[in-house]
């Protein structure tokens, strides 16, 4: 019997105002996850991975018309009782910020148990034994709010599985954790589907760090599923930094320009958060070229985030100076695009800064055709896919026309497809002479778009080196 | 704020009901005990075991404005009631009488014990075994709070990131910091609606509202020695309540304050007032004797 089939099913979000006739999303699709798999999901944002996901879960299902039948262990899913649906079917979401309810790591742990009213003793004994597999004791009465993002997303996990459901549904669970948080989460996940025999479903866009572990994966596309082999399905995925057009000499006298004024500069910068709180930044010092794009890398927690804080002005270094040629003319984009979206359309979201960065409508909309957003109009930018918010954000600062771009994990949650978008818009960047800074953990992003790689440790640049000097001579980053 | 309790007390060992009796009691008869010897109990136990629990940093520290304010209202009662009858000090049409700043001393230490009780039953009924005991009486209320208490530094933060956004893109940044609040504000909004859109759907998926009786996890069990303590401390407190109003009945400020005296009546409140810090002192010896 499969964990999860899907018989001939299609889906169709309902019509509205923009769209009167919506294209289905998924059509005669038909897959079987076998029991004890751990399946990939994999396909570009929006191709339909999260709905085809969520229609296995009725409860988080989204409002539109399904044809055909999504049966659990052999059982249609719409035929569940709201308690067996929790105890049959598990979901576990991208965002470690907005999945966690409770404020303390044992009350989250019980939440799914106490809404299905189980027995105390067994409660104790399941968030217990859930605990224990997942090592969380040293935190089990620690707030949630204090912990780091991999570990409220290893909560989020454990406390799906404090349920015993048989089958666990993954919606691109890794999408926002640095690369040793997300092998700790899957090294989770793996255990969880070797030992204690649950049938696991990733739906992913970036399916290489999963490949050793997963045993059968199947494509998205054009709202059809196929199986396909786990190197087919990681290769089709896979981002090709060659696929960026080849870096380019700037235009003659900027690099001579550059030698001679930074665009940004940090010089023995000291930085902490409070009187109490460690040095974050200690005697850091960075030169940013005209012209170029520099690129910081860095462990999680190592300062990438208060370094670029500290360039665009928004904190000031205790001690040392920063020299901000560009104040006049920069742009900031903060690790979430949610930070700075807030009007209801994509065209709105573009044209707020208009008034003030002096641009039109005929930017905009020369803007949106530019990042292939022009389908996306009318639609309200929360509402895009993670990577196609990113691309709102990333064009709202474009427009703004900075000489300065200072982004913050610019290709976080990004698919293949958006990351190559955004590496070639930020070589344009450089060929027009605007310098850009950004911090990131994506190497393959970093060997396609930068001149210089900085790497953070212990508050101070341990090395600036060109990309390609940085790869051949690290023992720990690769492409 | 990384774990939850940042200190060690006698009532670790006890489920949260009996310290929240316990301050509960001390907290009230503070407050209604108007007499300088009952006044002088209560902050005398507040204080040690604020010093034995919160540490004297923090007690120092809050002590900074505590003490000017026991000798302001010390100083400001006189002023507005003109009683008494042993005359201090004539200024101009006032009469500054002995009697009047007694009560106000009397009434500004009463105010800071009452507020150092507080303190302590913070330090000590942390915001989770609170909540444990309203859990079963009011589950919603109780699941409410807790949400709101992890979204409060979450929001805190974004509040923070949202900020550096808006000003970090010059050719956009907003003029005034009307503008600018705003701005934040709207930002903050529609995060976070859009965050409990999702957080909404994992709540579902994790079973909300499947049943209509929630069970209820407690981390803290009622043993029997947490029945025996409760009822010891109700015993203490009735008692010390008894005598204390017997004191206070026998005692009044104006026109003349009575002699006071050594009484017998006096201990249990004693007790009562110091028993955590007693209690947080034998562990201490007893862990220096191991250690």
């Amino acid at each position: 019997m499969s964990a999860l089939e899907f018989e001939n099913v299609s889906f169709t979000y309902p019509a509205t105002d923009t769209e009167p006739h919506p294209a289905p999303v998924l059509e005669h699709v038909s897959l079987a996850v076998p029991e004890g798999a751990f399946a990939l999901l994999t396909g570009s944002t929006g191709s339909g991975k999260s709905t085809l996901l969520r229609l296995a879960k009725p409860e988080v299902a989204p409002v539109g018309t399904l044809v055909g039948h999504v049966l659990a262990f052999g059982k249609d899913v719409r035929t569940l009782s709201p308690v067996e649906s929790a105890q049959t079917v598990g979901l576990v979401f991208q965002s470690p910020d907005s999945q966690i309810v409770c404020d303390t790591v044992w009350h989250e742990m019980a939440f799914g148990l106490e809404n299905l009213g189980t027995p105390v003793a067994e409660m104790r004994r399941r968030v217990a034994e859930t605990c224990m597999f997942f090592g969380m004791e040293p935190w089990f009465r620690q707030k949630t709010a204090s912990l780091s993002g991999g570990q409220r997303q290893m909560l989020a996990l454990a406390a799906t599985l404090a349920m015993r459901p048989r089958l666990l549904l993954l919606d691109e669970p890794t999408s926002m954790l640095d690369p040793v948080a997300e092998k700790d989460f899957l090294a989770m996940l793996f255990r969880a589907n070797r030992e204690l025999g649950v049938t696991v479903v990733v739906a992913t866009h970036a399916p290489e760090p999963m490949r050793v572990v997963a045993t059968c994966a199947f494509r998205v596309e054009d709202g059809h599923v196929s199986e396909l082999s786990l190197e087919k399905a990681v290769a089709a995925c896979a981002f090709r930094p060659e696929e960026v057009a080849a870096k380019s000499v700037p235009a003659s006298g900027k690099p001579a320009a550059g030698g001679l004024t930074p665009a940004l500069s940090l010089r023995d910068a000291w930085f902490r958060y409070g009187r109490d709180a460690d040095w974050v930044l200690r005697g850091l010092d960075l030169t940013v070229p005209e012209g170029q794009v520099t690129a910081i890398v860095g462990g999680n927690g190592s300062g990438k985030t208060t370094l670029l804080q500290l360039a665009c002005g928004s904190l000031a270094p205790q001690r040392g100076r920063v020299s901000r040629p560009h104040a006049a003319s920069q742009a900031y984009l903060p690790q979430s695009p949610r930070a700075i979206l807030s009007a209801q359309t994509v065209r709105d979201e573009l044209m707020l800064w208009s008034k003030g960065a002096g641009y039109g409508d005929a930017q905009v909309t020369a803007m949106m055709g530019r990042l292939g957003l022009s389908d996306v109009a009318a639609r309200n930018p929360l509402d895009l896919s993670g990577g196609q918010q990113q691309l709102v954000a990333f064009a709202k600062l474009l427009l703004t026309k900075p000489d300065l771009l200072v982004l913050d994990e610019p290709t976080k949650g990004l698919d293949a497809a958006a990351r190559t978008k955004l590496a070639r818009l930020v070589q344009e960047l450089r060929q027009e002479g605007r310098s850009v800074l950004l911090a990131t953990h994506d190497l393959a992003f970093v060997s396609a778009v930068a001149d210089s790689v900085s790497l953070l440790f212990d508050g101070a640049v341990t090395c600036t080196e060109g990309p390609d000097e940085f790869l051949a001579g690290s023992w720990l980053y690769h492409v | 704020m990384l774990t939850m309790r940042d200190t060690h007390t006698a009532f670790d060992t006890c489920h949260p009901a009996v310290p929240a009796a316990y301050f509960a009691a001390a907290i009230l008869i503070a407050i209604f005990a108007m007499q300088p010897v009952c006044v002088a109990i209560s902050l005398a136990g507040a204080l040690a075991f604020s010093f034995a629990a919160r540490g004297w940093r923090r007690t120092l520290k809050g002590l900074r404005w505590q003490l000017p304010m026991v000798a302001l209202v010390a100083v400001a009662n006189p002023l507005f009631s003109a009683s008494g009858s042993t005359l201090v000090a004539q200024l101009g049409p006032m009469a500054i009488y002995q009697e009047s700043i007694a009560y106000g001393a009397c009434a500004g230490a009463l105010l800071v014990a009452v507020v150092l009780w507080f303190e302590d039953a913070a330090c000590v009924l942390t915001q989770d075994r609170l909540l444990q005991l309203g859990a079963r009486a009011l589950p919603t209320v109780t699941l409410v709070t807790s949400m709101a208490a992890q979204m409060v530094p979450q929001l805190l933060d974004r509040a923070q990131t949202v900020r550096a956004a808006t000003l970090a893109t010059t050719a956009a940044a907003p003029q005034g910091s009307r503008d600018r609040g705003v701005r934040v504000a709207d930002q903050l909004m529609s995060w976070s609606m859009e965050d409990s859109i999702e957080r909404a759907d994992a709540m579902r998926a994790r079973g909300w509202g499947a049943t209509d009786c929630r069970s209820c996890y407690l981390p803290d069990s009622f043993r029997s020695s947490d029945a025996l303590a409760l009822a010891g401390i109700v015993l203490l407190a009735a008692a010390s309540a008894l005598l204390v109003s017997v004191a206070c009945s026998q005692w009044r400020f104006y026109p003349t304050m009575p002699r006071l005296v050594a009484w017998w009546g006096y201990v249990p409140y004693m007790v009562l007032a110091l028993l955590p810090t007693l209690l947080d002192l034998g562990q201490r010896i007893r862990w220096g004797r191991v250690a």
